[in-house]
């Protein structure tokens, strides 16, 4: 078992009312999954991957992952075990703009202090992989969403995690750049990825392994 | 990892040019500002340690209130260096000095003289006291002899080569002749002899070996063994009064009693100051160089500090209100793994990257600066290239400055929480908006205080120059050494009188300038013993042209008269005199004083006109009592011209003398430069203020510049709004530019009492003094309002006239 929540709620105060952002979630997710997160807007999805993803806090419950109590640990080792285990995807891509595409894939193993020729063999392999070896020098500000977001899923990808979270990772993209994106997906959990999708769209819902449905915070599905 | 950082870094900081711009000038600014003002700190606090055993050497000095005076003397009487030494077993070697004034020196058999300024009659100790060595003579016979001197390098010279300088010999004044025995190195410029050339050995000063407790005129100094406290003399000292003083004065004034003395409210206390305290603690009668002021040291400390903080807030303002840029960076950041220390290291590698380029900059800006600041300053300070410990300190500056500076943008900054801001919350919810307003009122608050500081210290200057004197110093030249024409000095008089833009001219040796004095202390003819009635006078040889020429204001009596024939034995004195002695100015018409009162036939005066005040010491210091009394001897012809061709003027009068007096220099200055001289440190003071005040106010407005800029983009979206809902440009504007006047006036409100309170307390040091009108409060305001308003104005009107469509356009 890779995650495993239990009756995670989260909340807000406002004016002396609780309002309730995540209301007794349960979720398990295996190794090998591709699961989709879908519901209207507001409804607590990108919570959830938040939360998921270790980003933010929850109020109660309970949240294991790999067999680590996350809800008991330190900020620290926290820290570490995403650091370590997941990768994210965002929908404005959120790549570094002062840095070149293959400097912001070096980023993520900067932070786990990987050597310099480990690093440069990996950064090689991931934008051989991609097949973006010809814009490594680029900034991002010179790709396409399309080509930006192929980075953002590359970086996600090079510290070789466990689990993928993406959230709405083709919102900003047109048609062609979207399918592109989901067929890597797709591809990627054929290899093993574990992936945690957020998105609007049926047809990107559709290349998970099943979906979950949240409304007003609650799991409907 | 430190190479990505520094990447990282140097990136971002190009990329905002304008924001790094104003973040490294403004320190630089900053850091320059700081690095002059150590350097001429560090100078006046390096004075007078140079000598060997600096430590150890000590001055004695006298406290005396006598006849109505209240007097702080440097000097001593001539028998304490020798009683000092034989009284304290703690002092290994006592010596002094014996100021002289100028000398006309020339070579024996040679007609042209050369002017020295300061020359000194010396114990033989001299060598030993202050661990001098001889370039040129030799050490032990050195000054042991009458009518011999040595002389440093360059007054040397002057005169002959430095190898065969010993066995010449010189003639002074033309008159004595004295044979060089040594040639010593110059001295440096931080020490209190730095003017002195001559030195003449004291055996031949005959005053020096007469054992005379009631004048005092000799510099005296004591070197302590290593192990003595210089606390344990201080009480012996205080007993010299009853010891020495009063038995000596009671050889010629029988009656006089320590106890009488005292209970008339008088005292005379000796104490010592140590040598390297005398420059910046040392004010007194008769000091052998001019000293600098601590408060002046505190004052320049204080402004160096303000600049390097307001220099560092600076930093901080920008940077932090800078970091909303940066927000979504550590967010993104954040969430590939990075944690809070990784973050605060990259930033403060970022800082560091410009407080480092600002240090460059700053040294750039110093070197160009120094010559200008050594004229504001009056100094001669050089750049300690060659010294290690100066680019150590540097540097280290620079690093504590990054981190100072630094530290807090990076903590704020590595704070930010990535679910936030990775989702483009809002903005304000990022924090920091009440520290930068803390810090924008602190340098606003500190400008406004530097802008009343310096309209106070130009408003007193103003009116110390602008002040009745009591006379008129104007176009009044003075030309010196009227005493090498011997018996021709009246005929130069005359001579000089005669040209047609000369109003008048008169022979002494004393003017209302602060060097000249000559103190004596008058006993009136009933009560001639009794001490109360004693009058210490400054007693002034001058002329029958004196007051005239001076215009001084006679308000009772008459001037001095060449158809009465006894005015040799009448004085004239001052409005001062008159009220110590506790009568009204006609009543001391015919009053009959005398100086010897302590001889069989004393030489009585009888004054016969009373002067109104005129202030011949600085407008630090009361008006003291004075007396004029007729004199052939004159040091110096004063010259009061018509207005006009000044260097006509001189350049005829220079051609009397050379009549007269071929081969005697023309020495000459104006007595307006003379007085201006006296309050040099409070000028200079003036200028530093007004530089420095320049300074913080132009990198305040940098940070406020760059805060309304980062203050308006922070309402890109609040500013559209307005605009579609029908606002115009000047109320937006205005709404922009309000948020920074309400900090500004927060910054007055807390100055304007700090900076009445500090400039009274400077104003207490001065007798005569303005009082701090409410209109400097009122331009300091308004002139930081307007100043504020220029800053921020562009930025806000730059902002209200974006098309809102751009603004609200989302991602």
């Amino acid at each position: 078992m890779l995650v495993q929540l239990n009756n995670i709620f989260k909340w807000v105060q406002s004016g002396g009312q609780r309002i309730f952002l995540l209301k007794d979630i349960n979720l398990e997710v295996e190794e090998g999954e591709f699961i989709s997160i879908m519901g209207p807007s507001g409804s607590g999805k990108s919570t959830l991957l938040n939360v998921i993803g270790m980003l933010d806090a929850f109020d109660e419950g309970e949240y294991n992952f790999l067999d680590e109590s996350v809800h008991s640990l330190k900020e620290k080792d926290r820290s570490r075990l995403y650091k370590q285990y997941i990768g994210f995807v965002f929908q404005s891509y959120h790549l570094l703009d002062d840095l070149t595409v293959q400097e912001n894939l070096e980023m993520p193993l900067l932070y786990k202090k990987m050597k310099s020729p480990e690093r440069k063999a990996k950064v090689a392999d991931i934008l051989d992989r991609f097949n973006i070896v010809a814009k490594k020098d680029l900034f991002p500000a010179q790709l396409s969403g399309g080509q930006q977001q192929l980075v953002g899923v590359a970086r996600a990808l090079i510290a070789n995690p466990k689990l993928i979270l993406a959230d709405e990772p083709t919102g900003n993209l047109n048609s062609t750049q979207s399918k592109e994106i989901m067929e890597l997906f797709k591809q990627l959990n054929q290899e093993g990825v574990t992936i945690v999708q957020v998105t609007h769209s049926e047809t990107n819902a559709a290349y998970g392994s099943r979906t979950i449905n949240l409304l007003d915070g609650r799991r409907i599905i | 990892m430190f190479k990505n950082h520094l990447k990282i870094a140097w990136r971002s900081l190009k990329k905002q040019p304008f924001f790094t711009f104003l973040n490294t000038f403004g320190l630089a600014i900053g850091i320059a500002g700081g690095l002059l003002i150590s350097l001429y700190i560090y100078d006046e606090l390096s004075y007078d340690r140079m000598f060997a055993d600096a430590d150890r050497i000590h001055r004695i000095h006298a406290d005396i209130k006598f006849g109505g005076e209240d007097r702080k003397f440097a000097v001593t009487p001539a028998p304490m260096a020798e009683v000092a030494q034989n009284d304290f077993s703690e002092v290994e070697l006592a010596m002094r000095f014996r100021t002289q004034g100028s000398l006309l020196l020339r070579k024996a058999d040679t007609e042209a003289n050369i002017k020295e300024l300061q020359t000194t009659f010396v114990d033989s100790t001299f060598f030993k006291m202050f661990g001098l060595d001889l370039l040129a003579g030799d050490i032990k016979t050195a000054l042991k002899s009458p009518n011999t001197l040595i002389l440093t390098k360059s007054a040397a010279e002057k005169h002959f080569s430095i190898n065969d300088a010993v066995g010449q010999t010189l003639i002074l004044d033309n008159d004595d002749s004295y044979s060089v025995t040594g040639v010593i190195d110059d001295f440096p410029q931080n020490s209190f002899l730095r003017d002195h050339t001559v030195f003449m050995a004291m055996s031949g000063y005959e005053d020096s070996r007469i054992v005379n407790w009631g004048s005092n005129n000799y510099q005296t100094y004591i070197k302590l063994i290593p192990s003595a406290n210089v606390e344990d003399i201080q009480e012996p000292l205080r007993d010299f009064l009853g010891r020495y003083v009063i038995p000596g004065v009671q050889q010629f004034m029988p009656g006089f009693t320590e106890e009488q003395f005292k209970a008339a409210g008088n005292h005379l206390i000796y104490s010592t100051m140590p040598l390297t305290d005398i420059h910046l603690r040392s004010d007194r009668v008769a000091e052998i160089s001019r000293n600098n002021k601590l408060q002046s040291i505190y004052i320049l400390s204080f402004i160096a500090i303000f600049l390097l903080v307001l220099a560092c807030v600076n930093f901080m303002n920008l940077s932090t209100a800078h970091s909303l840029k940066r927000a979504k960076e550590v967010g993104i950041r954040k969430t590939l793994g990075s944690n809070r220390g990784e973050l605060i290291r990259q930033f403060l590698i970022e800082s560091g990257l410009v407080s480092m380029a600002s240090l460059v900059l700053a040294v750039i800006l110093a070197v160009i600066l120094l010559p200008m600041f050594n004229d504001l300053a009056d100094k001669n300070i050089s750049m300690p290239y060659t010294n290690p410990f100066f680019w150590l300190i540097l540097l280290a500056s620079g690093v504590v400055l990054g981190l100072f500076s630094g530290g807090y943008p990076a903590f704020f900054m590595s704070k930010f929480i990535p679910v936030k801001v990775l989702k483009g919350t809002s903005s304000n919810s990022l924090g920091g908006g009440k520290v930068r307003n803390a810090l924008v009122i602190f340098q606003f608050a500190i400008s406004v205080f530097l802008i009343i500081g310096t309209l106070v210290v130009y408003q007193q200057l103003d009116y110390i120059q602008n002040k009745d004197l009591g006379f008129s110093k104007d176009q009044v030249l003075i030309v010196n050494d009227a005493f090498s024409l011997d018996n021709n000095a009246n005929s130069f008089k005359e001579e000089v009188k005669k040209l047609s833009y000369v109003k008048n001219a008169t022979l002494s040796s004393f003017f209302p300038t602060p060097s000249s004095r000559s103190d004596s202390t008058f006993a009136p003819e009933e009560g001639l013993t009794d001490q109360e009635n004693a009058l210490s006078m400054q007693r002034w040889g001058v002329d029958f042209d004196y007051v005239s020429t001076m215009d001084f204001e006679i308000i009772a009596g008459r001037d001095f008269n060449r158809d009465f024939k006894n005015d040799s034995t009448n004085i004239i004195v001052n409005e001062s005199a008159v009220s110590v002695i506790g009568v009204s100015p006609e009543e001391a018409i015919g009053m009959r004083y005398t100086p010897d009162f302590g001889e069989d036939n004393p030489e009585f005066f009888t004054i016969i006109g009373v002067v109104k005040d005129f202030h011949f010491s600085p407008f630090r210091a009361e008006i003291e009592s004075l007396s004029l009394h007729l004199s052939d001897r004159a040091y110096a012809l004063a010259i009061k011209l018509e207005s006009g061709n000044f260097s006509n003027a001189i350049a005829g009068i220079e051609g009397i003398w050379n009549q007269i007096a071929p081969g005697q220099p023309f020495d000459y200055y104006f007595m307006e430069d003379r007085f201006n001289d006296t309050y040099q440190s409070e000028q200079r003071l003036g200028r530093i203020f007004f530089i420095f005040t320049a300074l913080s106010i132009l990198i305040a407005c940098l940070g406020l510049f760059g805060l309304a800029a980062f203050n308006a983009e922070k309402r890109t979206k609040e500013i559209g709004i307005r605009k579609v809902l029908g606002a115009s440009v000047s109320q937006i504007s205005y709404r922009l530019s309000m948020d920074f006047l309400k900090l500004v006036g927060v910054a007055i409100l807390i100055s304007l009492p700090l900076g009445w309170f500090a400039m009274n307390k400077w104003l207490e040091d001065f007798s005569y003094r303005i009082e701090i009108g409410v209109w400097v409060f009122a331009v300091a305001a308004l002139l930081a309002i307007a100043i504020s308003i220029i800053t921020v104005s562009y930025q806000s009107i730059k902002a209200a006239i974006v098309n809102p469509i751009k603004s609200l356009r989302t991602e």
